[in-house]
């Protein structure tokens, strides 16, 4: 080979890489931004609306203390003193309750090698390492957030997520072991619906997986608001139950 | 159970320290407005008879969400005379949740945006 076909080769290469990482760039839809829950309602496109969840079907041993966890529930929320959650003492969620509390919105921050969630209740973080090997599960300091890896399948942003503590609640407070992993696959639907299919796969606690789905719509302008707890006047008597304080004057 | 499932969808925890079915009608003179987190709370005199006052605890939804309804946090302040349809408490304390209030200038707020609809 020539020198001056060398370089030529060698510029052909790099080209040509450069416009795989550009093109690839480019195909991946853009995250960036603020989004809310989508809850469709009146005329909205049933498109649009998530599927419904699979079934949560929890081995025998965890099934009967989670339905009389749940009974015990509803009996304290009709006498009126409800079970505390955690966010009454304004503990942030986690992984995965985090991704949708309320109507609160969440915001998508891409950057190279990573993709930062940020969320408006309780102003919680996450990040997305892109494109890196995810840990063996022991190896990951249980968490609220785990550790997130993510990659891009054609359109779709697949994230992997474990090291939750066993103590973070999960989709519908089911109880969840150390071997908990969160596989989530968010895709636009629409230009400015983004759904975000969440699989949690607990071979210790679950009988199978099971998967819900997210919908938010983007919020074009939308400036998050801060959300620091330093007025929390509900609070939480021996037995757990919640309460509010009152003022005399 | 349309306005269960509506303030469900604007509080973060349980709403069930409150009696969503006895709404109570508050008129009254505001002493606070507190513009904070996890909630907002409107402190309310509310004249009773023979010239007694009571005093009252409206919880309020978060700033947030109070925003996606059209409040700002300078609305209410020392002095502003309301109307408020509050849910109360169960145990029978001055405090309750706020369904909707006509504030001085006569605006209609709610505690979130109506029926979560967007």
């Amino acid at each position: 080979m020539t020198r001056a076909k060398g370089i030529g080769l060698r510029a052909g290469v790099v080209s040509a890489v450069v416009l795989a990482a550009v093109t690839s760039l480019a195909q991946t839809p853009d995250l960036t931004g603020v989004w809310a829950p989508y809850r469709g309602g009146r005329g909205a496109d049933p498109k649009l609306a998530p599927p419904p969840a699979t079934p949560l079907v929890l081995k025998p041993q965890y099934a009967a203390p989670f339905d009389a966890k749940r009974k015990a529930e509803t009996e304290a929320a009709t006498k009126g003193e409800p079970i505390a959650s955690g966010a009454v003492a304004c503990v942030p969620y986690g992984m995965p309750r985090m991704m949708q509390v309320a109507l609160y919105p969440i915001e998508i921050l891409p950057t190279p090698g990573q993709i930062t969630i940020v969320t408006e209740a309780f102003s919680e973080v996450r990040r997305v390492f892109m494109n890196v090997p995810q840990l063996p599960m022991g190896d990951v300091p249980p968490g609220f957030y785990g550790r997130s890896v993510g990659k891009w399948d054609g359109d779709t942003l697949v994230v992997d997520t474990v090291g939750l503590k066993t103590t973070v609640p999960s989709y519908q407070n089911m109880p969840h072991s150390d071997q908990l992993r969160i596989t989530e696959r968010l895709h636009l639907i629409t230009k400015d619906i983004l759904h975000d299919t969440i699989t949690l796969d607990d071979p210790v606690v679950l009988e199978k997986p099971m998967t819900y789905t997210l919908a938010y719509r983007r919020m074009p302008g939308y400036e998050m608001v801060e959300f620091v707890c330093d007025n929390n006047r509900e609070f939480i008597d021996e037995k757990g139950g919640t309460h509010l304080k009152v003022r005399d004057r | 159970m349309i306005h269960a499932l509506l303030l469900a969808g604007l509080l973060h925890h349980s709403f069930a320290m409150f009696d969503t079915t006895k709404p109570v009608t508050l008129v009254g003179t505001v002493t606070a407005f507190e513009w904070t987190n996890p909630h907002a709370y409107i402190e309310l005199d509310v004249a009773g008879e023979a010239g007694a006052v009571k005093h009252w605890t409206i919880e309020l939804g978060s700033p947030s969400i109070l925003q996606q309804a059209g409040w700002k946090f300078k609305d209410l302040k020392f002095g502003d005379k309301v109307t408020a349809v509050v849910s109360p408490l169960k145990s029978g304390q001055s405090g309750a949740l706020l369904s909707r209030i006509t504030m001085p200038d006569g605006r209609v707020l709610t505690n979130g945006p109506v029926g979560g609809r967007q």
